[in-house]
């Protein structure tokens, strides 16, 4: 009789828990079947490839909840359970699992618990001598000033205790915070406030690693497109970093396996960091599959949450993938290519926002999206232009370009105006950027705001007169000018940036795509 | 076996990213239409731009292009492959209008790449309203009256013809904008002024309404020999109104007559043959007046579609790889069923259980959006649950949508009767739970009725639900009688929901309730012995088993 081991899908798809999950459930089950166990799927939603009865040796079509789980559980009396490929729905049930006396594979309940529980993780990376952003928990609007006055703002906010809706928010200032609580939270005893300093202008890493509690391989080292202060979920992202140094990347790898081992992982973990001044802080650890894992397995050619799941029934990554141990010289982003592996692969998100027509269009700490897709090249500004095509915005190769920024903001995009010049495109702005580019000796249009005469900006878009939109919000949250330009650009489909990282790889991709083309190949003829 | 030879090399288009109306859904129908290619010897050629897909995973197609889904790129992919034929029905809309956007371009003929499962004219038939009408009327089809009009006096004149209510459309505005619904003439003046003033070419559509109306919808599968089988029959709880894949749906059909099924059964068989579908599967919507018992054609999707994920799932009969077979020439005489090994899949599935879908909003990410559930499809996700019965079904698939809800209980004692009503005659993710409450408040059918337009049948169940829920509330775990408790699990309560109504603890009541049963999802209610282990729970009743001594043995059945 083979062994039974059960796997708890990703139940009902949903913003921030998608297609990814199921993913890595389905590699999870062929990995097991290929290791000699019994591999038995619980799963309820039918759109998924895991509820294929094709995919497991047993399929459970139930819900995924505690009584429904240890009723097959009950049943079928499996040697374990799997709860780190579903994403929170199975991650959930893992100690109440464990404290009915089931066995759960891989990552133990605990090392989970010090992950997701700020102080105990605080003590972690303070004995590992890692940083963290510095943070503060206030039981009391008061508390909450003191606080975020004594960090330094800006601050990013948000209740520990969350229902429905309102949650995260990047404030910059006391009026700000104190806006916040009054209209969004109740800071109380039992459900305080989470702060955290924001580390403005950071530059944000993703790390998918895999670990068998000797050895820890790095999937990837995966760099923001968009800067700190958007959700890792909503933000572009290039594998391998495209703008650090390969000192700085391999530091990086340095702290995940630091982190991997501290917290005795068996299969997956995800790791977020910020770089600020060169300065590397751990933003967050999950010790599971990530939303990542798909993406970075297809750039690097290697499946992770497969040999992820062979680790958990304790397989060691020597004998999974040898030949990565031979590697002489790796790759600074990955632990499973060499240093000759040239190419860049870019996830780019898409958006509801067409079938929401009240909702400001814009990046934030709160994720929005609904799904991925992926460009790949060899050339950075190809690869972003693929997924941004991927993604349903072609970018235009000539015409007429929209650009009003925050005034922080104005600064760096002297040279980008620049280079879109360059490219020959025309550049449109309203007073503020147009005194400001002006001043610098950057040619523009002037073109009015909504309040002004018409035809307005907006006016424009709708026009078809204006053919890339680059906008950023200046930070409070309004129905400004800003949030029209954005909704036109929305529903008359004109590419628009709403992060000053975000243009410039733009205006790459642009240039990249003018004077190369596209091509196009297969994975199967990618030479890794 | 009749499998084509003429072609080797076969294009498939996978459906992007996951975006509202079109999900993982098509990554399930992809991967398995790639793997019976492969399975019979084709070399399939994979596009897709969403790297999260196991279809785009490098061993299930031969060659894999994540590369974006545009004409541009795919008759780059064309040329460098030069495949024979593409298969354009797995991948939702998006390869639907790429296959359409090659053809008319010239590309397809440019590289002599033949489509197969669903041709050309076969789609914009089944695409574009006024062909979509015409044919429909060639076969003695209704559809709701509508016309399309350029001025105010040309919609007068057809005002009386089409009735009350009646929709407004305009023309070309994006995203439905300047659309209303008239309930008199005053109104309908006032409306079609705007809507003819909200479209740039002047012009609006004007269509009878069918809101409220009841709604099914019938999958169907055709083969190159014109045979034809129906897979499933799915009716919708929440009336016509809400898009289908917002609404909670039932299969198989709950509320029709078996003359009435046999009608859409004929229907459905006349589309996909008037439509001209080759090969494969499609889903055809129909409404019906409640009052009347009149059936008219909403739309038919002439490929493979989320209500065909669902009823596979809800069925065990794959379509999307039998869609991909039939597409290369066999014949559904000639496929085997996978599950029975010994019925081929000419056999139409009869199924012995109850299947709910029930889908997922994620609303919370976008305050400000409206929470009105319209004919623009908002839900993000969906859950499907299997039951014995209508009520274990549907309680089941209740607790699979991870809302911290184990049943029909929302907390929703303190809202005002206004609230519960404005709740029940506005459809929003949380209707059922305002219909339960409702129950629970001493409403009638006949009320609830009036103000949601849902069947009586459906409401009835919940108001049952409701009741027992009340009877179990007035015991404790003490006074609770086995047979009780029996008839609860029977129906669907979770031991959450137990426990909240007797005082107790989720484990005191899994300690004193009957064992778990397993059975088998098998295509054909039992009739044959299944091969597959797909299963779901359900609460048998205890059954008798004469031992070698004569001893009687008691026991609940399960398969698994």
């Amino acid at each position: 009789m083979k062994k039974k081991v059960i796997i708890l899908g990703s139940g009902p798809n949903r913003i921030g828990q998608g297609v990814e999950f199921d993913y890595a459930c389905v590699h999870c089950v062929w990995a097991l079947r290929e290791e000699g166990y019994e591999a038995i799927m619980v799963n309820c939603n039918p759109e998924t490839v895991s509820t294929d009865y094709d995919t497991s040796d047993k399929l459970f079509f139930e819900p995924i909840v505690y009584e429904d789980v240890v009723n097959i559980i009950e049943s079928e009396k499996p040697v374990g359970v799997v709860v780190q490929f579903g994403g929170q729905t199975p991650l959930k049930l893992a100690v109440p699992l464990q404290n009915a006396g089931i066995n759960i594979l891989g990552t133990s309940p605990e090392s989970i618990d010090i992950a997701e529980d700020r102080e105990r993780f605080r003590d972690l990376i303070i004995q590992l001598d890692l940083k963290q952003p510095e943070s503060g928990i206030a039981k009391s609007k008061e508390e909450a000033v003191l606080i975020a006055e004594k960090i330094g703002y800006p601050v990013l906010v948000r209740p520990s205790y969350v229902l429905g809706g309102r949650a995260m928010r990047l404030v910059y200032d006391t009026a700000e915070l104190l806006e916040y609580i009054e209209e969004a939270v109740y800071v109380t005893e039992d459900k305080p406030l989470l702060i955290d300093k924001f580390l403005e202008d950071a530059v944000e890493l993703d790390v998918d690693a895999v670990s068998d509690g000797e050895d820890v391989l790095v999937g990837a080292v995966m760099e923001h497109i968009e800067e700190a202060g958007i959700h890792s979920g909503d933000s572009a992202t290039c594998i391998p970093p495209y703008t650090l140094e390969d000192q700085l990347i391999e530091k990086v790898k340095e702290h995940t396996k630091k982190l991997a081992r501290a917290l005795n992982v068996y299969g997956l973990m995800n790791v977020q960091f910020a770089v600020k001044d060169d300065e590397i802080y751990v933003i967050e650890v999950n010790p599971r599959a990530s939303r990542t894992v798909p993406f970075v397995s297809k750039a690097i050619g290697y499946p992770l949450a497969k040999i992820a799941s062979k680790i958990i029934v304790g397989k060691k990554l020597k004998e999974i993938v040898p030949e990565v141990f031979e590697i002489k010289e790796k790759h600074p982003a990955s632990d499973f290519v060499s240093k000759e592996f040239k190419r860049y692969s870019i996830k780019e998100v898409v958006f509801p926002w067409t079938r929401f027509p009240n909702v400001d269009p814009l990046l934030g700490p709160e994720m929005k999206s609904t799904g991925e897709v992926m460009g790949i090249d060899k050339d950075f500004g190809l690869a972003f232009y693929k997924a941004q095509s991927a993604a349903g915005q072609d970018l235009p190769e000539e015409g007429n370009v929209f650009i009003s920024v925050a005034d922080k903001d104005k600064p760096k995009i002297i040279q980008m105006a620049k280079d879109l010049q360059n490219l020959g495109f025309k550049i449109y702005a309203t007073k503020g950027t147009y005194n400001f580019l002006k001043e610098n000796g950057v040619d523009a249009v002037l073109t009015s705001k909504l309040s002004e005469e018409r035809p307005n900006i907006v006016d424009k878009i709708r026009n078809g007169e204006i053919q890339l939109i680059i906008n950023t919000p200046s930070g409070k949250r309004e129905r400004s000018d800003a949030y029209y330009i954005r909704r036109a650009a929305v529903m008359h489909k004109v590419p628009y940036f709403t992060t000053v990282r975000g243009a410039y790889a733009a205006v790459e991709a642009i240039k990249s795509y003018k004077e190369k083309g596209l091509d196009v190949m297969a994975i199967q003829d990618m030479n890794l | 076996m009749a499998k084509r030879t003429d072609i080797n090399k076969i294009l498939l288009i996978g459906s992007g990213p996951i975006i509202i109306g079109q999900a993982a859904e098509f990554d399930y129908s992809g991967t398995q239409g790639a793997k019976a290619l492969k399975e019979e010897g084709y070399e399939v050629i994979l596009v897709n731009s969403n790297p999260a897909t196991i279809m785009t995973d490098p061993e299930i197609a031969d060659k894999t292009y994540i590369e974006p889904l545009t004409t541009k790129i795919l008759e780059k992919i064309i040329q460098k492959e030069r495949p024979d034929a593409l298969l354009p029905t797995l991948g939702g809309q998006t390869s639907l209008n790429l296959a359409i956007g090659l053809y008319e371009k010239g590309i397809l003929d440019k590289y002599n790449v033949k489509m197969i499962g669903a041709n050309y004219e076969a789609i914009k038939k089944a695409e574009d309203r006024e062909l979509f009408k015409q044919a429909m009327e060639k076969i003695g089809l209704k559809m709701p009256k509508s016309a399309v009009v350029k001025t105010m006096a040309e919609a007068v004149e057809i005002m009386d013809w089409i009735g009350f209510p009646v929709i407004i459309r305009p023309s070309f505005t994006l995203g439905g904008t300047g659309g209303s619904i008239a309930y008199n003439a005053d109104e309908f003046i006032s409306k079609v002024k705007s809507g003819l003033e909200a479209s740039p070419i002047s012009e609006v559509l004007l269509e009878e309404s069918v809101i409220g109306w009841k709604e099914f919808e019938m999958e169907v599968m055709r083969d190159k020999n014109d045979n034809c089988v129906i897979i499933c029959s799915i009716e919708n709880f929440d009336p016509m109104g809400v898009h289908t894949g917002d609404s909670i749906t039932i299969a198989p059909a709950m509320t029709l007559t078996d003359k009435e099924y046999q009608m859409l059964r004929d229907y459905s068989i006349a589309v996909i043959r008037e439509i001209g579908v080759e090969t494969g599967g499609s889903n055809v919507q129909f409404s019906q007046n409640p009052e009347t018992g009149e059936f008219y054609v909403i739309e038919m999707n002439p490929r493979v579609s989320r209500s065909s994920a669902l009823a596979s799932k809800a069925t065990g009969f794959p379509i999307a790889k039998i869609a991909a077979k039939l597409a290369v020439g066999y014949t559904l005489d000639e496929l085997p069923n996978d599950i029975t090994k010994e019925t081929p899949a000419s056999f139409e599935p009869t199924i012995d259980y109850i299947v709910t879908k029930i889908p997922r909003f994620d609303f919370a990410k976008f305050p400000e959006a409206d929470q009105t559930l319209t004919t623009m499809m908002k839900s993000v996700g969906e859950v499907m649950a299997i039951g014995r019965t209508f009520k274990e079904s549907f309680q089941k698939a209740l607790r699979s949508l991870e809302l911290g809800k184990y049943g029909f209980y929302a907390k929703l004692e303190n809202a005002s009767d206004e609230e519960i009503k404005e709740k029940i005659i506005r459809p929003t993710p949380e209707r059922v739970w305002y219909i339960a409450e409702a129950f629970r408040r001493g409403y009638t059918i006949d009320e609830v009725h009036q103000m949601s337009h849902i069947d009586k049948w459906f409401l009835n169940q919940i108001k049952e639900i409701i009741d027992l829920e009340k009877e179990i509330a007035s015991k404790t775990l003490g006074t609770i009688d086995a047979d009780l408790l029996e008839k609860a699990k029977q129906w669907g309560f979770s031991d959450r929901e137990l426990a909240r109504l007797l005082k107790t603890s989720e484990e005191k009541i899994r300690e004193k309730r009957i064992d778990v049963s397993y059975k088998v999802v098998d295509t054909c209610a039992a009739e044959f012995k299944a091969f597959t282990p797909y299963y779901y729970s359900s609460y048998e009743s205890l059954v008798g088993k004469v031992e070698e001594d004569g001893s009687i043995k008691l026991y609940r059945d399960s398969e698994n």
